[in-house]
């Protein structure tokens, strides 16, 4: 009896290995054509899918597309941002997805790769309205899959007080402006740490560093090739590690009390995005947006930052396609994307927008618009994410252990280079 | 109605000798065709649920299946064993595997003498609170976990924390639990410990409680210690207790996610990744095959230990 189960399973997994074997993966990618979008306004039902605080606000958002278009009607399911991967991995998977997704920039690479989604049509939305790059995280294989909706940099968060008891007034230019600075509020401001840097909590650290080597003029990554293992990488992270090594930044700070040490003047300086404007504005209670100041990201070869956000994609086994687009289009005008951002403080991808004076009035936001100019973004590979905790795992080691930062960067590049780029 | 000729036979009873051979084979099949039958509601949600899946994600683990192929999942490559060659050479599944290794052989020991100390307690000294205790005890297997997460990130709070406070009272300087290299694992056994004794306390209350008054009026007679009365009544009489309690602790100790997942995210410095983390982000990466490979791996070590345990504790004849 046991041998004859016993053989049955061995049967059933043989059978289906050699049925797996015959097929073997073909070599696809690169064939899809984008095709146009039929005109007039927009009518049927248009499913979208969207996350956290956007995928709350956009259907009643949406209220004035209807009004435009009398016969199109948005229907918007809002998605928990720690469910929303693996619902729209299913989704691909079973093809019943919705006409429209919002998707965070570094799924990108993967959903396109399944080949899910629609070519973007170039007759119904075009590149050079958009931030370049933005633009960039949605090409895979040389063809646009989504259309940025908002985009997210990072700069310098600093304390104007101890920024100018540190010799610093206007806030750090170039890399010796925000070491000295650093060091300065420290030794002569009284601030028990100069700044603050990912990782005293690992994850995401990539997104604090990769602009350091950027600025430095490494290429790190591109569609079909990773670089770590270049000096100006070695030099950048040679960089990162000395506010360690010299004691500007702290190593283990628990999380959450980075915002309450910035807000009591312990911890002069910090990189982070526009949210964080909301975060201490709201820690330090009322008056407290004349104390700090954003500063773009320090120049070496330029100053280049992180550039992130969300697309907006249509997928292939959408049942609406041409309202979708159009919803799409709809959203990426300039004037709506300004209302947008008043409605959810989402920053406009749209170049445009940001002449309105909404934007453009507010000097912090200023700020982040000039930096949004050069910001660059990984490349949209599917093995990004893997590649991204490799260098946040390398960056644990060389900011907590010490590690040689070119002995770094040839370690992120071996295991790099090890998962591919996923072509 | 070809079962008609059948019919009378079946009150004569099965032996009947002068029976033709086909009217029996036919009788054979009807049995086993009702049968099946009966059983098919069962069978069929095994099969497809339980069976189907386990099968699938065994072939799974031979190919090179990533989430680019969700939507072409036979166009997959043929890897033979190569997944799990690769594993051995993979230097963080290496270090989730002694990471969890260090928090079986020390938790599960742990876990169990606090039990069992506790299930003693209660079972002699203690009879007036002996309900609240029992409750106490066990709050913390009902707790959720992440809610227990935030109380025990508060305790271990280098600055603010309840345990580096009491530290200072005593002038020693507390480290940073969590985030220090050597301490976070240490710190996760402890917690961990604190969480699932209270199981295992029920467990062993109900064994101690079978155990026959008379035995120890008996070693009472003969002059034995108390501790001479647990060593050679309590524990022999208890032996199939503390192999359950074993095996259970340590199948789920061998699972070790919740725990990182909540309090330390694997850090620092992978010093808290778990087999079970490795294989989550590894199916978050998209990797599915290989992580498929990583989960037999997992579960070849359970069914091992568990073989271990039942070895080692199994009644002696």
């Amino acid at each position: 009896m046991r041998s004859t189960r016993l053989a049955t399973a061995a049967a059933m997994v043989l059978a289906a290995s050699v049925a797996l074997a015959g097929c073997g993966r073909d070599s696809g990618g690169g064939q899809d054509e984008a095709k146009s979008v039929g005109g007039g306004k927009a009518s049927g039902e248009i499913t979208v899918w969207a996350m956290g605080a956007e995928g709350e606000k956009l259907g009643e958002f949406a209220k004035e597309f209807s009004t435009e278009n009398p016969d199109a009607k948005v229907t918007v399911t809002a998605v928990p941002w720690d469910a929303a991967h693996q619902k729209l991995a299913s989704a691909i998977a079973a093809k019943q997805t919705p006409d429209v997704s919002m998707i965070g920039t570094t799924w990108q690479g993967e959903f396109a790769k399944t080949g899910a989604l629609d070519p973007t049509p170039p007759d119904l939305i075009k590149k050079e309205d958009f931030f370049p790059g933005a633009w960039d995280t949605t090409i895979v294989d040389d063809t646009s899959y989504g259309v940025p909706w908002y985009v997210e940099t990072r700069l310098i968060f600093y304390r104007k007080d101890l920024a100018a008891r540190a010799g610093f007034p206007d806030g750090p230019k170039s890399w010796d402006d925000l070491k000295a600075m650093a060091k300065g509020m420290k030794d002569k401001a009284g601030a028990k740490w100069g700044i603050n840097l990912q990782p005293p909590t690992k994850t995401g650290s990539w997104q604090s560093v990769l602009p350091f080597a950027w600025s430095n003029g490494a290429e790190v990554a591109s569609a079909d090739k990773l670089n770590f293992d270049t000096p100006e990488t070695a030099e950048a992270l040679r960089y990162y590690q000395s506010f360690f090594t010299e004691g500007l930044a702290p190593t283990a700070l628990p999380e959450g009390s980075m915002e309450p040490g910035f807000v009591k003047g312990e911890i002069g300086a910090f990189i982070s995005g526009p949210w964080h404007m909301g975060i201490v504005e709201e820690q330090g209670g009322p008056g407290f947006k004349d104390k700090y100041a954003v500063a773009r990201m320090p120049m070496k070869k330029s100053s280049t930052s992180f550039i992130g956000g969300s697309s907006l994609a249509v997928f292939k086994d959408a049942k609406n396609r041409d309202g979708a687009w159009k919803f799409v289009q709809w959203l990426s005008k300039p004037e709506v994307q300004v209302k947008w951002y008043q409605a959810v403080k989402d920053l406009p991808a749209v170049q445009s927008a940001w002449d309105d004076q909404t934007l453009s009035g507010d000097t912090y936001l200023a700020t982040f618009g000039e930096q949004l100019d050069s910001a660059k973004a990984p490349p949209a590979i599917p093995t990004w994410e893997q590649i991204a905790s490799v260098v946040d795992t390398e960056i644990e080691k060389l900011c907590k252990k010490n590690a040689d930062p070119a002995a770094t960067a040839k370690a992120i590049q071996e295991q790099a280079s090890a998962i591919g780029t996923g072509s | 109605m070809t079962s008609a000729p059948a019919a009378p036979a079946r009150t004569a009873g099965e032996t009947s000798p002068g029976r033709p051979a086909p009217v029996r084979r036919r009788k054979r099949l009807r049995q086993a065709l009702t049968g099946w039958a009966f059983s098919a509601p069962f069978t069929v949600l095994f099969v497809v649920f339980m069976a189907l899946p386990v099968v699938v994600s065994l072939v799974m683990s031979f190919t090179d299946l990533r989430s680019t192929d969700l939507r072409n999942p036979l166009a997959v490559n043929f890897l033979g064993i190569d997944n799990y060659a690769r594993l051995f050479s993979d230097r963080l599944f290496l270090r989730s595997a002694v990471n969890t290794l260090v928090f079986v052989a020390v938790g599960v020991p742990l876990t169990m003498v606090l039990a069992l100390a506790a299930a003693t307690g209660l079972n002699s000294g203690l009879v007036r609170f002996r309900t609240l205790f029992r409750v106490g005890f066990y709050l913390p297997v009902v707790t959720s976990i992440v809610a227990i997460a935030v109380v025990w990130r508060f305790l271990l709070d280098p600055e603010i924390g309840l345990v580096n406070n009491l530290l200072r009272l005593v002038g020693v300087d507390g480290p940073s639990w969590l985030y220090d290299t050597r301490l976070a694992l240490p710190s996760l056994i402890v917690m961990a410990a604190w969480r699932n004794f209270g199981f295992l306390m029920v467990i062993f209350l109900a064994g101690l409680q079978a155990v026959p008054a008379d035995l120890y009026e008996a070693a009472t007679l003969d002059g034995a210690t108390r501790w001479q009365q647990f060593r050679n009544v309590t524990l022999p009489m208890l032996r199939p207790t503390l192999l359950f309690g074993g095996v259970v602790t340590g199948v789920g100790y061998l699972q070790l996610f919740e725990e990182p997942f909540v309090m330390t995210q694997g850090g620092p410095l992978s010093s808290t990744l778990s087999v079970s983390f490795h294989i989550y982000n590894q199916f978050g990466f998209g990797n599915y095959g290989y992580a498929a490979a990583a989960s037999y791996v997992l579960f070849l070590a359970i069914v091992a230990l568990s073989a271990v345990q039942f070895r080692l504790l199994r009644e002696r004849s």
